[in-house]
């Protein structure tokens, strides 16, 4: 599903302009990261999709819906928002009931919802806890569970905020390859993180926001090698980025495969 | 989240924790154990009063008193006045009257509680919460006692915070919070349930910080503030203690109507 | 010096030991780091080095944990504290919430300590400076960043001046310039004096260039304990589910084609890299042919 931001901003109540007139258009089957550093705009930016925050000036639209016309559970049926803080969500006594919350909220069938349940716990690896209480999980572990209740709803539009906090680089690579997943079935896929190798590797493309504006929007590879206008919002290019940098090259690779690519191509004879 | 207010004329501010507390509870006590409704407001108006605007405070004192008493007052007044048992009516309103005696109990208890919240505004206002909690840890209040106190102090606005943030996620899962009476019940356990056990977590890994800080090292504790205090301020506590004992053993012995 | 002698483990209502027959011996002075997949029993090992595990957590210990010559089961957590400081993930909750300033914050664990003013106030003002955080002394510790949070939290640890900082996973919930702070105020720690660390992260391309030793954790047992270097790039550090250093997986994949030197070894900072990669002179033969290539119409 298309989400189209036009001109928006968004003056908080105590009175910080947090954005200041952000255009974006994301299709379907796209997965984009937005990078920046704290206070940027990011989160500010995503809680419009889901309508937690109502624009200022300037729209948003979800498909053919205007955010300012839906209730933010109406828009859950659209945008699945996976916030930071999995402890945020929790309350069920076992994680299929935690799962089972969302598409219940949606009016869903039980045998639907158990369907659901069971298609997103193996989608995180949690299949065998499905009876566990989810504070006898690691934190790691409730923010699969976090995870999985928003892939139980099955949404268009996905919206992740920092889902490799705190992972290991097997989270991290399970997390990778469900955004690779839901990009195949032709979702939206957005994703808030610091994890700049992370971004790099599973998001073609990269916006990067600062001061509540976006300062660049592109394919990653020509994003993440502008390092003097990363510098401005704090961020650092990815590790291969940085070194095919400083190897003379100008592109971004974004992976070991791409790496070797460039330095072939481009690093100037020595 | 703290009721002390700074920057102000600073006289009040600046006596010792103790001392202010001893004010408190004298005010508190002559105004309980004298009789009548006069005697209340002679003490506000002796005591609080005078040092509320000596204090430089007098302006926040009254307004924070009239929003905490103003409610209880007025639904005070209407019970008591219209179902005092067995009371003379002095005001009719078609079948409903009100009675003498309950206006006069009203009066009585609205007033001693518009005293009791003043000279604890006078104390809470002026003293910071930090320096009140150590001087009563310094004359034998459990130092886990204050530490729970304070904390909570500092810790409610982000329990805020989280609660906010628990709204926006279970709202955005589909949770309806609007609208029925029934709809707002099955809110709850979505909304109350992260937060409760979210904390049980947090309270734990404070207790190993604070652990690893030595907070239960049974040695006596030193403080890095030192909280002033002067010879005048030590008599004037010694000479505060007489008045109240006084007043008790009068009305005991039947001496005060 | 710190050490675990063949240290099992398990939490109370646990059927599995989180650590089983771990030997650890960390000399004075030392930066150690802990890297293993989440479960492996890096937090667990925190805990034991620093003496909640067992007073804190109970459960089921045998082996011993020595802190210098002190057997941490004879004796209480509150003799422990002072020679062991310990800091962990969430910022927040490292703020005890008694005290109002930052200066009182650092000043908390010293008055525990039954230390006297004078002195209080001299450490205090000493490591306010280590930390680099003297500007931050009048803030209340709740309304600064996660960052500086976590460096008030390390410098409340340092105040009490223990031999040994234990620091687990401190920056998973920071974002880059938080991060980059914590990272430095342990650096500037461990180039000053002889204070030990002990650090467990997931962020390898620090630790990479600054730590001494590197210990791998799998299912609750040492599995590897050697120089970075040598662990970092150990063709079986992928069993383990650690991320291999992407510096590393470059050169490795380049040397196979040529393009990184066999002969040298392979990198694990972006310096080392760099300068590999540059002086390759199978790369500037690779720009050689396919330069040939192109001039002849290919």
């Amino acid at each position: 599903m298309d989400v189209r931001v036009r001109d928006l901003g968004y003056v908080y109540p105590t009175g910080v302009e947090a954005l200041r007139g952000v255009t974006l258009d994301m299709a379907s089957g796209e997965a984009v990261a937005i990078v920046g550093q704290n206070g940027a705009g990011k989160t500010t930016l995503v809680k419009h999709f889901i309508g937690l925050l109502r624009p200022t000036r300037g729209d948003v639209r979800i498909g053919d819906w205007d955010t300012r016309t839906k209730s933010v559970a109406q828009l859950a049926a659209r945008v699945g928002y996976v916030f930071q803080n999995p402890d945020d969500q929790l309350f069920s006594r076992t994680v299929g009931q935690e799962i089972a919350f969302g598409p219940r909220n949606l009016g869903l069938g039980e045998s639907e919802v158990r369907a659901r349940v069971a298609a997103a716990l193996e989608t995180v690896g949690l299949a065998d806890q499905v009876d566990r209480h989810p504070y006898d999980l690691m934190q790691t572990q409730r923010k699969f569970v976090a995870l999985a209740s928003v892939l139980a709803l099955d949404t268009p539009v996905v919206v992740l905020d920092e889902p490799t906090t705190g992972q290991d680089a097997a989270g991290v690579e399970r997390i990778g390859s469900i955004v690779e997943r839901l990009q195949a079935q032709g979702k939206t896929v957005i994703a808030i993180s610091h994890d700049i190798d992370f971004c790099a590797e599973r998001f073609p493309r990269v916006v990067v926001m600062g001061q509540g504006r976006v300062l660049l929007d592109g394919a990653a590879g020509d994003v993440l090698a502008r390092a003097e206008v990363l510098a401005q919002t704090y961020v650092e290019p990815p590790q291969l980025a940085r070194l095919a940098l400083r190897l003379g090259a100008r592109r971004a690779p974004r992976n070991v495969v791409e790496f070797l690519q460039v330095v072939r191509e481009e690093v100037p004879f020595t | 989240m703290l009721i002390y207010l700074t920057g102000r004329s600073g006289r009040l501010h600046g006596l010792n924790p103790i001392t202010k507390v001893m004010l408190t509870l004298v005010v508190i006590v002559c105004g309980f154990v004298l009789p009548g409704v006069w005697a209340t407001w002679l003490v506000f108006g002796s005591i609080v009063l005078p040092l509320s605007l000596w204090g430089g405070i007098a302006g926040p004192l009254l307004r924070a008193v009239a929003r905490i008493t103003l409610p209880f007052a007025i639904s005070l007044f209407v019970i008591q006045g219209l179902f005092f048992p067995g009371g003379t009516p002095i005001l009719s309103l078609g079948p409903v009257s009100f009675k003498a005696e309950g206006l006069q109990f009203a009066l009585l208890f609205a007033s001693r509680l518009f005293l009791l919240s003043s000279a604890f505004m006078l104390l809470l206002l002026t003293t910071h919460p930090g320096l009140l909690m150590l001087a009563l840890v310094q004359r034998g209040l459990p130092a886990n006692l204050a530490y729970i106190i304070v904390a909570t102090l500092q810790i409610v606005p982000r329990f805020q915070a989280r609660a906010a943030s628990i709204l926006d996620a279970q709202r955005a899962r589909g949770l309806e919070t609007t609208g029925s009476l029934v709809r707002r019940l099955r809110a709850i356990v979505p909304l109350v349930g992260p937060l409760v056990l979210g904390s049980l977590v947090d309270v734990e890994e404070r207790a190993i910080a604070i652990e690893a800080r030595g907070f239960s090292l049974r040695r006596p504790k030193t403080s890095l503030i030192d909280i002033p205090d002067s010879r005048a301020e030590k008599g004037l506590r010694r000479g505060l203690i007489i008045a109240p004992v006084a007043l008790i053993v009068a009305r005991l012995a039947g001496w005060l109507r | 010096m710190i050490a675990l002698d063949a240290v099992t483990y398990t939490y109370p209502a646990t059927a599995q030991p989180a650590l089983r027959e771990v030997s650890l011996s960390i000399p004075d002075g030392q930066f150690c780091a802990v890297i293993g997949a989440n479960g492996a029993g890096k937090s667990t090992l925190c805990y034991a080095l620093s003496g909640f595990i067992p007073h804190f957590f109970r459960g089921e210990l045998s082996g011993r944990i020595r802190i210098d010559d002190v057997d941490t089961q004879a004796v209480t957590l509150a003799e422990l504290v002072q020679r062991v400081g310990l800091v962990f993930q969430n910022p927040f909750n490292q703020m005890s919430g008694a005290k109002f300033t930052v200066r009182e914050e650092v000043a908390f664990g010293l008055e525990n300590l039954g230390v006297a003013r004078a002195e209080m106030q001299t450490r205090i003002a000493r490591t306010l400076e280590r930390v680099g955080i003297a500007d931050l002394a009048d803030r209340s510790p709740f309304a600064l960043s996660g960052g500086q949070q976590q460096r008030v939290a390390i410098a409340s640890m340092l105040a009490m001046d223990p031999r040994v900082l234990v620091l687990d996973e401190p920056t998973s919930q920071l974002d880059p310039i938080g991060t980059r702070e914590v990272f430095e105020t342990i650096r500037a720690l461990i180039e000053e004096r002889g204070t030990t660390v002990v650090l467990a992260e997931h962020k390898l391309e620090w630790i990479a260039a600054f730590a001494d030793r590197l210990v791998v954790l799998a299912h609750g047992r040492i599995v590897m304990d050697s120089s970075p270097r040598q662990v970092l790039t150990a063709p079986e550090l992928e069993r383990y589910h650690i991320g291999v250093p992407r510096y590393v997986q470059a050169a490795r994949a380049a040397r196979e084609i040529g393009l990184w030197p066999a002969d040298r070894d392979l990198p694990v900072t972006l310096d080392e890299a760099t300068e590999g990669f540059s002086s390759s002179s199978s790369l500037s033969s690779t720009r050689l042919d396919l330069r040939n290539s192109r001039n002849s119409g290919n």
